[in-house]
């Protein structure tokens, strides 16, 4: 592909994952012949290889829990994800790994229709959540991200107390009742309130640590805490699935191996896909893998213990031992 | 310098003549800074140059210490020079000092020349030589000896024309083509001014033993004494205005406690009225109980006083609400552009607007529509417009500084923009609204122009505006409540115009009446700042409890 523009190493480096990756124009990506990533827009270091499709066919029994198909993002004219096309089994966890600037954040976020928040993002392609296409007309936004989830990089939770927190989502979709005129009314939902409090507060592996101070501020939590609090707000709204970016990049180890333990109890109810840029972290905790490389395509999904033991491309595999990214 | 000098200056540092070089300089600067002081009281005729002092005039007490601390940071640097004292002097006094004490020489220059001398067309030439001559001393020769030798000089030569009497009390100075006459009781003050704070600066450069220490002792010295000055401007116009201010406010107060009937009723079985009697607390401050009239003892300002309050009220109950929701949505919904931008131009603009050209606007377009007389109503609204801007600009800025995780994060939750806006990011602004409404309370509660043309109509009332007086109840037909006199279209008075009137009115003998309206007007202000910091505190805490 010689029409693809030079991306020196600082540029890649410097790329965002939102803003993501090199502008190619990669006018035959698709999914029926061979791609070729190879030419100069790669990171340095990666080798000139070509994509093949067998590389990221993963078969697994029953109905995918969501199925991406030909999915391209462009941020006005830089392409950040170039024709991906996944399944994602549910009640497991996915990793979605790759170099900075690979798209996989970009990726992630186009499963709960996040991007739509950013005026120069632009989705192609479909992706289906149990079969149902979320990319068309009549998708109520409210219900698709309620049954998808998302925790972020940073911990953001708001500046109420952790019981506010963990009760927002309900509470704005009407599902609780807590104001004075459902007090006035006897219709006041206080103890269902504080089930699912202290339900979701169990689940993020939280409730214990904080259970004597649920009305202090959330912003006085540790960072760790803030995040397992952004979890259990997560859950709270009861999602089928968790979308993670990054949710222990901020964290010190200790924290980070509680959300870890976390997310592996979290996938035997909820679909988990969560982006990481630490190659041991999704060894850990994942159950299936899909590397992303510069340029936002997907190069290998598999197996993780496939992946990271026996991966087919040999880009993948230098990647995976540290030879760029 | 190397590194090793550095090591060495710093093994002396506590040596003697280091000690010695910081007592005297340190001495020196607390002389200058007293010079200071004391130029600022006799400006002000606390203590003019010509009062004498233990037998000493005040012009010479000024004179004298300049002239010590002239020579004594003269003598520092050339023994710093010398290599007497252990300092660490950078190559050259810093262009920013050399271009100060420049222009201090080309203005010292100037003025020899010219008035001294009497050259007339040539005097720039000299100014432009002294002042070139003391910016490149103090460029090019090391620092202990550039800087002290130039400033020190200055310092120096102001000390001796007031010690001299060259400038002295009896000095006058009439210069061609201006219309002042300066003499020495400005004249002495403003050479001690400048020259103490010029010889302090100095001193602490010589106290910090130059180099980058010198220069922040000296910086640190400069802009304390700013800081000083500014609070002390401020401590004195208040302080000026409760002095005057605080004996007519207070005239006439009474208290007391007595035992009287604190209710009483007739209860049907008893068929007597059945009266209870207690401690009552009596209380009369005539000054903000009455209004002005003849038949009142004390004329108070009751209803200038009533009248601020509805039209701070008012306006406050105007254009938050609209101020905020435009703010909401220039930034939460309308696209980020031209537009935008266009209007953030025009809010600055009208923010800037001067208030008699809305009060205009108010006499030319409210006026007539609302009555066609003074009104409350008026005022209430046009002091609403000139907030409105200020309202607008702030809440933007502090819905801009929201973080966009908290939108995010709300969105990721299903939950839609409105109620992101409405429970997460207006509550996250709050203290910053606040804040911009507690300013604007500020300058609304003080205006007069506007006031003047749509609000009043006697300078001196004694009637408060009755805007709720009496009369609420509910009756059978719509809209079932009935406040008979709820009467904002009436005209009103208000503090800041009481003032106007009554200085204007030329009640010269009465001028208490005015300061004790001005400390009133300023109480009721910091009444309105106190409610507003509280509640900014409230949301805070609200925030990060």
């Amino acid at each position: 592909m010689s029409e693809s523009t030079t991306q020196s190493q600082d540029d890649a480096q410097s790329t965002t994952d939102d803003a993501a990756a090199s502008a190619t124009a990669d006018a035959t990506a698709g999914t029926t012949t061979g791609r070729d990533a190879s030419a100069d827009h790669t990171t340095a270091g990666e080798t000139d290889e070509e994509l093949r499709e067998e590389w990221t066919q993963y078969s697994f029994e029953g109905e995918p829990k969501l199925s991406v198909e030909d999915l391209d993002v462009y941020y006005g004219d830089d392409h950040a994800i170039q024709s991906v096309s996944m399944d994602i089994p549910r009640n497991s966890v996915t990793a979605l790994i790759g170099p900075s600037g690979c798209g996989k954040s970009t990726f992630l976020r186009s499963l709960n229709r996040m991007n739509d928040r950013i005026n120069s993002a632009r989705v192609e392609g479909s992706v289906q959540l149990d079969g149902e296409e979320i990319y068309q007309d009549g998708v109520d936004l409210v219900e698709l991200r309620k049954r998808v989830g998302m925790v972020f990089q940073a911990p953001n939770p708001f500046p109420k107390s952790i019981r506010d927190n963990v009760a927002y989502g309900p509470r704005k979709h009407g599902e609780l009742r807590t104001g004075l005129v459902a007090r006035l009314l006897g219709r006041d939902d206080t103890e269902k309130e504080d089930e699912l409090v202290e339900r979701s507060l169990r689940q993020a592996a939280l409730y214990d640590e904080v259970k004597d101070r649920l009305d202090d501020n959330a912003l006085g939590l540790s960072g760790g805490q803030q995040q397992r609090l952004c979890i259990a707000r997560c859950l709270a709204v009861d999602p089928e699935v968790i979308l993670m970016d990054e949710p222990a990049s901020a964290l010190d180890p200790i924290a980070t191996s509680k959300i870890e333990d976390l997310i592996e109890e979290l996938a035997e109810d909820y679909t988990v896909v969560v982006v990481t840029h630490n190659m041991q972290q999704a060894a850990r905790i994942s159950d299936q893998t899909a590397v992303f490389l510069t340029g936002g395509e997907l190069v290998e999904y598999d197996d993780t213990d496939e992946i990271f033991e026996n991966p087919e491309s040999q880009r993948v595999e230098d990647y995976i031992t540290g030879k760029f990214g | 310098m190397s590194l090793g000098t550095r090591f060495d200056s710093q093994g002396t540092l506590v040596a003697e003549e280091s000690a010695m070089r910081e007592a005297v300089s340190g001495g020196l600067a607390g002389l200058a800074f007293a010079s200071f002081i004391l130029g600022v009281l006799s400006l002000f005729q606390y203590l003019p140059v010509d009062a004498t002092v233990a037998g000493v005039t005040v012009s010479a007490i000024l004179g004298g210490g300049l002239t010590l601390v002239g020579a004594g940071t003269v003598g520092l640097g050339l023994t710093s020079y010398a290599g007497r004292f252990e300092t660490s002097p950078g190559h050259t006094g810093g262009l920013a000092s050399a271009v100060f004490i420049g222009s201090l020489w080309f203005a010292v220059g100037g003025l020899v020349a010219a008035q001294t001398l009497g050259l007339s067309t040539l005097w720039p030439l000299l100014a432009l030589l002294s002042g070139g001559v003391a910016a490149a001393v103090a460029l090019v020769a090391r620092e202990d000896l550039g800087v002290t030798l130039s400033a020190g000089l200055f310092v120096l030569l102001s000390g001796l024309v007031v010690l001299t009497g060259v400038v002295g009390p009896g000095w006058r100075w009439d210069p061609n083509g201006f219309s002042i006459v300066a003499t020495g009781t400005v004249g002495v003050p403003v050479i001690a001014l400048f020259a103490g704070l010029v010889g302090a600066w100095v001193a602490a450069r010589v106290y910090g033993g130059f180099g980058a220490q010198g220069r922040q002792t000296g910086a640190y010295v400069l802009v304390g004494t700013n800081a000083a000055g500014m609070l002390a401007l401020l401590v004195a116009v208040v302080s000026f205005i409760v002095i005057r201010g605080w004996a007519p406010m207070t005239e006439g107060i009474r208290y007391g406690l007595y035992w009287g009937p604190v209710t009483w009723f007739n209860p049907p079985v008893l068929d007597s009225w059945v009266i209870v009697e207690g401690p009552i607390l009596w209380f009369y401050w005539p000054f903000v109980m009455e209004g002005y009239g003849l038949n009142i003892p004390i004329d108070g300002v009751l209803p200038a006083i009533a009248g601020t309050f509805w039209l701070v009220v008012g306006a406050v109950a105007f254009a938050v609400p609209l101020g905020v929701g435009a703010a909401v949505f220039l930034t939460e919904y309308a696209e980020q552009g031209r537009f935008t931008f266009l209007v953030e131009i025009s809010t600055n603009g009208l923010w800037s607007t001067p208030s008699i050209v809305y009060g205009l606007f108010g006499l030319a377009f409210l006026v007539p529509r609302l009555g066609n007389t003074p009104s409350l109503l008026s005022g209430q609204l046009v002091l609403g417009f000139m907030l409105l801007p200020l309202v607008v600009i702030t809440s933007r800025e502090s819905l801009k500084s929201v973080p966009d995780e908290y939108r995010d994060a709300s969105a990721a939750l299903g939950v839609s923009r409105w109620e992101t806006i409405k429970s997460v990011v207006l509550p996250a602004a709050m203290p910053g609204v606040v804040t911009g409404v507690i300013l604007g309370v500020g300058r609304i509660a003080g205006e007069t122009a506007p006031i003047l043309l749509v609000t009043t109509s006697s300078p001196f009332s004694s009637e408060v505006a009755g805007v709720v007086q009496g009369g609420f109840g509910f009756v059978g037909s719509f809209p079932f409540v009935t406040v008979p006199t709820l009467d904002l279209v009436q005209s009103s008075n208000a503090l800041p115009y009481q003032l106007f009137a009554i200085i204007g009115a030329g009640l010269g003998e009465n001028l208490d009446f005015a300061w004790g309206t001005a400390l009133v007007l300023l109480l009721v202000v910091l009444s309105f700042y106190a409610v507003g910091i509280a509640s900014r505190v409230y949301f805070r805490r609200k925030l990060n409890a």
